[in-house]
């Protein structure tokens, strides 16, 4: 056990714990913040995606001691009032059926579009189908990462 | 506080035949501060807030905002205005427990009835206040409005009023026709769509209780194995690991952290029994299943003269359909999370059947049920995964053991590995032509393994054609008129845990028949939409009893239509590009929800790893499930059925040496966004104006239509599930 300083959602945080243990698990069982999902735990399903700086990462792959130092967005603290464009283009187009998987996805797109605020669709889908849904919300997906991005949103 | 009690149980609405139980409370005593309570699914607060209870698990069906509409549209009250609360064993909230795409036709009634008698005793009370006829008042947006004065009062400030007025006959309440619905129909936003999008939509694993512990259990490898024994002496060294104990599936991990639990388990040094499975493959299975459909086995349907009108036939069909294991994989694992102390439990779980919870862990525990309670949460997919009980039993063991609550996680590869699974079948179809190549003869055998919710049936069940009938959804209910008809069961024992799986015994059935029906008209050179219809011409489909409770009759003329129109609009009658074609198929699932796919497909001209081998471009649906409550989440409905018949087309679960294979989505391979296609979905306006279900109705003909439109691209018929690049070369 060691002691570890990262930065969360602007907030300075101090976690003694394993190094090895994944941000995921420091996230949800020691910080409280239960917004970023386990779905996998091998990075195969993005629902514990987090930002990394303005980098969309998978929680479940980086350790701790990785994570020391930097700063760090889950969907808690993506706006402080829900009205981030990705969040408001997924109310728009009622993206989400369970919801489980959302948390990952917006901020996949966020990232996406922070890195390039006029990406082509195909780059949002490309960016999405690393991602997975169980409940199907795959074509609605689509249409809010579309909106999000001032794209055209067809049918 | 409920001082005067009645239960009042009444035969509802004409249609049902429906038992609802009314437990009545007004509290005649107590001021204007407090709530009114004209039954166990709303109570009006003095502030305003109107709570509705709602007896079904939210898993993305959006359960709980149709569930609003229907009150809110017999209250007269703005949707927003109606807080939701998840219903509780002994709240009194009928009809706990989510599943066989049921909600909309079984809460239909209670709901209204509930508004509608918490209406009418508001309106009595402000007709009393104001000294006037009830009939002089009507209910509009929250609050009573004398029809010709113009005076009017808040729901709010009527609350002691109208806890004493008498609770109205449940005869004499009238809900609404469809032509005055103003919400019923509409589309709202879903009621948890801001919680999901800013992180607060609180899922199983997101139970956070004081001193909690996280837990996880080590099971046996092999399907039936048992724990021989173990050294907990390195998982203990692991920090933050503080217990380890065996329980009656295996060997339980306590830890401060779900990462400490997991470390302490690879820690683990155990051995198993292995028992009597250790050799069990399911590719050996499949042999089992199909020879078993080589002949007729247990008789479920027989019209005319059955199989013996197959010999006199002039020419005969047959074809064996092979469909595999399937595993649930909600992306959210199962999970629970327990507290046992002061002799009882208390469970917090994503559950589907919180009444099964409750009785499973009671008995578990030796507690009397009512020492058990059950908070269900949102749940993250369900698709009867959760209608089991085994994870909260394990949290409920694990809890008995230690002074702090605790939450058992189950890994992905726990989820996948010790699930219970969608049962692998063989289906055998014969058809038998007359002379004039009319289709005079029809044998459905399947070959599968029956599961009786989460137990396994009894021997004498197992024997019983009425019994396997039951499970020969898609088989027995055909909606094809041939005069001589005959369907058979043949069990086959499977040591795998099988369960309910989205759309239950239908999948397999109806990939058969409709692939087998593509094929026979594939074989006579006629149109797959024409010889359909030519088949359903007449509207004389007799289902047996023992099929379809209460005899129901499916209707062919409505499953006429929605195949006509998923045709017109898909553009049926004109030929696809070059390279893609299309295929068709229907269903009627439980005579109440007609649903028709077409499908535009081509080949993928080199394989992508991780992606099918066939590209789906286009899905063009067309139902009638009765009244729509709310479309858009209809649509939704076939967007998710779509995806994920497209996902069973895509993986499958297999068995070697006596335990499941794919571990993560490494192995289960669910579908991704590149790989869905455009969906479209064309609702019929219903001659029926009860609704019906739709979770499972629109998963069942999807995979046939992608199939009957891949076996003309391959030139050969594809029958299997999953499809492989192989399958198509």
């Amino acid at each position: 056990m060691s002691r570890f300083d990262l930065w969360v959602n602007g907030e300075r945080r101090t976690v003694e714990a394993d190094g090895a243990m994944p941000l995921l698990w420091v996230l949800r069982d020691e910080l409280g913040l239960t917004g970023t999902k386990y779905g996998c735990g091998e990075g195969l399903c993005g629902a514990c995606t987090v930002l990394e700086g303005d980098a969309a990462v998978r929680a479940c792959q980086v350790p701790l001691v990785a994570a020391a130092g930097k700063r760090y967005t889950t969907i808690e603290g993506l706006s402080p009032d829900g009205t981030n464009r990705c969040q408001r283009a997924w109310l728009d187009e009622q993206v989400a059926q369970c919801g489980y998987c959302q948390a990952g996805m917006i901020l996949t797109v966020e990232a996406l579009l922070r890195r390039d605020p006029r990406p082509t669709g195909e780059a949002l889908d490309a960016a999405l189908s690393e991602h997975l849904c169980r409940c199907g919300s795959y074509p609605r997906l689509k249409r809010a990462a579309r909106r999000a991005a001032g794209l055209e949103v067809t049918p | 506080v409920i001082s005067r009690r009645d239960l009042l149980r009444v035969s509802a609405l004409a249609g049902g035949g429906l038992l609802v139980g009314f437990r009545l409370g007004a509290d005649e005593s107590s001021g204007p501060a407090a709530p009114f309570q004209p039954n166990a699914w709303l109570r009006f607060e003095p502030d305003g807030r109107v709570v509705f209870r709602v007896a079904e698990s939210e898993m993305g069906q959006g359960v709980r905002t149709s569930l609003s509409m229907m009150a809110a549209e017999e209250l007269e009250l703005p949707l927003d205005r109606l807080e939701i609360e998840q219903g509780r064993p002994g709240d009194g909230v009928e009809g706990l427990g989510t599943g066989g795409s049921s909600s909309m036709a079984s809460n239909w009634d209670r709901v209204r009835i509930a508004a509608a008698s918490a209406r009418e005793m508001l309106i009595a009370a402000a007709a009393a206040r104001w000294g006037v006829a009830p009939a002089a008042c009507r209910a509009e947006a929250g609050r009573v409005v004398e029809r010709a004065g113009g005076r009017s009062l808040a729901y709010a400030e009527l609350l002691a009023y109208a806890a004493r007025q008498p609770v109205p006959e449940i005869a004499a309440l009238r809900p609404k026709p469809r032509a005055e619905h103003r919400v019923v129909g509409t589309s709202p936003a879903r009621s948890d769509g801001p919680a999901i999008v800013t992180g607060g939509a609180r899922y199983g694993l997101d139970v956070r209780l004081p001193g909690m512990r996280f837990a996880v259990v080590a099971r046996p490898p092999v399907l039936g194995g048992s724990l021989a024994s173990f050294d907990a002496a390195a998982a203990l060294a692991v920090p933050g690991v503080e217990a380890c104990f065996a329980i009656s599936r295996g060997v339980a991990m306590v830890a401060r952290s779900t990462w400490a639990a997991l470390r302490g388990r690879d820690a683990l040094r155990v051995t198993w029994n292995d028992g009597p499975h250790a050799a069990f493959a399911s590719d050996a299975h499949r042999e089992r299943l199909a020879a078993a459909t080589e002949r007729p086995a247990i008789v479920t349907r027989r019209d005319g003269e059955g199989h013996d009108a197959l010999a006199a036939c002039a020419t005969r069909h047959e074809a064996l359909y092979l469909y595999p294991f399937a595993a649930h994989a909600a992306i959210e694992p199962v999970n629970a999370t327990a507290w046992v102390r002061d002799g009882r439990c208390e469970m917090w779980t994503p559950t589907q059947t919180p009444l099964g919870v409750q009785r499973r862990v009671a008995e578990a525990l030796g507690l009397p049920p009512e020492a058990v309670s059950v908070e269900t949460t949102l749940l993250g997919g369900g698709f009867g995964r959760r209608l089991g009980w085994d994870m909260e039993v394990e949290a409920a063991e694990i809890a008995a053991k230690l002074p702090h609550p605790v939450q058992l996680f189950w890994s992905r590869e726990d989820d996948l590995l010790h699930g219970y699974f969608q049962a692998a079948s063989a289906d055998r179809l014969l058809a038998g032509f007359d002379a004039d190549d009319r289709l005079v003869a029809w044998e459905h055998r399947k070959a599968s393994t029956p599961h009786n919710a989460r137990s396994r049936p009894t021997a004498q069940e197992l024997a019983d054609p009425a019994y396997l009938a039951g499970s020969s959804w898609g088989v027995t209910d055909t909606p094809y008129a041939v005069p001589h008809l005959q369907t058979s069961y043949a069990v086959v024992d499977a040591p795998v845990p099988i369960g309910p799986w989205r759309a239950v015994f239908s999948p397999p059935a109806v990939f058969a028949r409709e692939a087998f029906v593509d094929e026979l008209a594939q074989r006579t050179g006629r149109d797959p939409l024409a010889w359909r219809l030519e088949l359903l011409g007449a509207n004389d489909a007799a289902i047996p009893r023992h099929a379809e409770p209460g005899g129901r009759r499916l209707d062919r003329v409505r499953l006429r239509r929605v195949l006509e129109l998923a045709a017109e609009k898909a553009g049926w009658s004109h030929p696809p590009a070059t390279g893609r074609a299309l295929g068709i198929a229907c269903n009627v699932f439980h005579t109440e929800t007609y649903i028709a796919y077409v499908a535009e497909v081509s080949l993928r001209p080199r394989p992508i790893a991780g992606r099918l081998p066939f590209v789906v471009h286009r899905v063009v649906c067309a139902l009638d499930c009765g009244l729509v409550i709310h479309p858009d989440g209809a649509r939704q409905q076939v967007e998710s059925g779509v995806v994920w018949s497209l996902s069973n087309m895509k993986s499958a679960m297999t068995f070697a040496e006596g335990g499941a294979r794919e571990g993560n989505f490494d192995g289960f391979e669910i579908l991704t966004l590149d790989e869905t296609p455009a969906i479209e979905t064309h609702l019929v306006v219903s001659d029926d104006e009860r609704p019906h279900g739709l979770g499972e109705p629109t998963v069942c003909p999807l995979a046939p239509a992608v199939i009957n439109a891949l076996s003309r691209l391959a030139g050969k018929r594809i029958r299997k599930l999953p499809v492989t690049a192989a399958d198509l070369a």
